[in-house]
């Protein structure tokens, strides 16, 4: 038996657990939030220096919150539900597709406790750059409502550094080419310290 | 050409969910991957010159969405592998050690044995699909044959092209 024989063997073993069903897709498309685990390490530093920032989110108040987030760009409305450190936000984008997100997590304290997130936490996540590679091979930094294609940006180890400012806030961005980023609001991270 | 969404998931789910779960080892994610690329097909009315090309999208995106969650801080659920590999019907006994000695190799090497020995992709193809240089994902497929010769010895032979 060949390796390749035995390796697609060993693998034909694997099924997905859910089925299409394309119910409810034709209107929503749904997705989480996904963050590589370096930037919310660099995050735990921003949150520090940022639970005073003024969020520009406007409450609406009860348990689900109306915010205003950045989509590509654009501001829209979302709403936003937490609920012991998971969250779900859901907004329309400018095409009448309602998009649904889908996130949470837990973070740590400077003890190393295990928590879950706050809504604070969140939005300040929900806030920070973001990372988007098209199907075209295009490669997109976005930050409220700057996008900056960095497609031909990267050096020659697939690096590419990126920084964004607003509101007096600048965050700076190291991306390795389809393999995570790392936000800081200090200094650029070292592509090595991450993934 | 374009194959109606049943019709795509019915013929590459599999190999959508294998490549995903390459990246990311843990069935939860896989299986989130699997269903936002056959989402996105859903939601595109591009045209494919051929199944081919078909397949090698629905794997891209895949890949790329597996690496999103792989990388996520806001996983909500992970599963063990030895956990997961226990609910898996391996033919063989051998299949599972090569099974876990697939997933300890480090994902850049995973992804690209994956494709080589599961997709049956060459060099220049996993280059153009995974975006990364064909002389790199040379020495990677050859680094990760030899990882993995090292870890099954002779249940691995010592190949080929």
């Amino acid at each position: 038996m060949t390796n390749h024989e035995r390796y697609q063997r060993a693998f034909s073993t694997l099924h997905p657990s859910r089925q299409w069903n394309m119910e409810g897709t034709e209107m929503k498309q749904s997705r989480k939030r996904y963050l590589p685990r370096a930037a919310i390490v660099c995050a735990a530093v921003i949150l520090v220096l940022a639970l005073a920032a003024t969020a520009y989110a406007a409450d609406i108040g009860g348990i689900q919150r109306t915010i205003q987030i950045w989509v590509h760009g654009d501001q829209t409305d979302a709403t936003l539900n937490v609920e012991a450190g998971e969250y779900s936000l859901t907004y329309t984008d400018e095409n009448g597709v309602e998009h649904e997100e889908f996130g949470g997590g837990k973070a740590f304290d400077i003890f190393g406790r295990e928590r879950d997130v706050t809504e604070e936490e969140i939005r300040e996540q929900l806030d920070m750059p973001d990372v988007e590679y098209l199907d075209d091979g295009s490669v997109w930094v976005y930050y409220h409502n700057q996008k900056i294609e960095i497609t031909d940006k990267f050096d020659d180890d697939g690096v590419c550094y990126v920084k964004v400012a607003d509101g007096g806030k600048t965050y700076y961005v190291t991306v390795k080419y389809e393999n995570g980023h790392c936000i800081s609001e200090d200094k650029f991270v070292s592509p090595k310290l991450f993934n | 050409m374009r194959l109606s969404t049943d019709e795509a998931f019915r013929r590459y789910a599999d190999r959508v969910y294998a490549s995903a779960f390459s990246i990311t080892r843990d069935p939860t994610d896989a299986d989130d991957a699997t269903q936002d690329t056959f989402l996105r097909y859903h939601t595109r009315n591009d045209e494919f010159e051929s199944e081919a090309h078909l397949k090698a999208w629905l794997l891209r995106v895949a890949i790329n969405r597996a690496k999103d969650l792989s990388g996520s801080f806001w996983r909500r659920n992970t599963t063990a592998l030895e956990d997961y590999m226990e609910t898996l019907e391996f033919e063989a006994p051998e299949d599972s050690e090569l099974f876990r000695a697939v997933m300890a190799l480090p994902e850049k090497y995973r992804v690209v044995i994956h494709l080589h020995y599961y997709e049956g992709y060459g060099v220049e193809e996993i280059a153009a699909l995974l975006g990364r240089r064909p002389g790199t994902v040379k020495s990677q497929l050859s680094r990760g044959r030899m990882l993995l010769k090292n870890a099954l010895q002779e249940e691995w032979n010592d190949d080929e092209s």
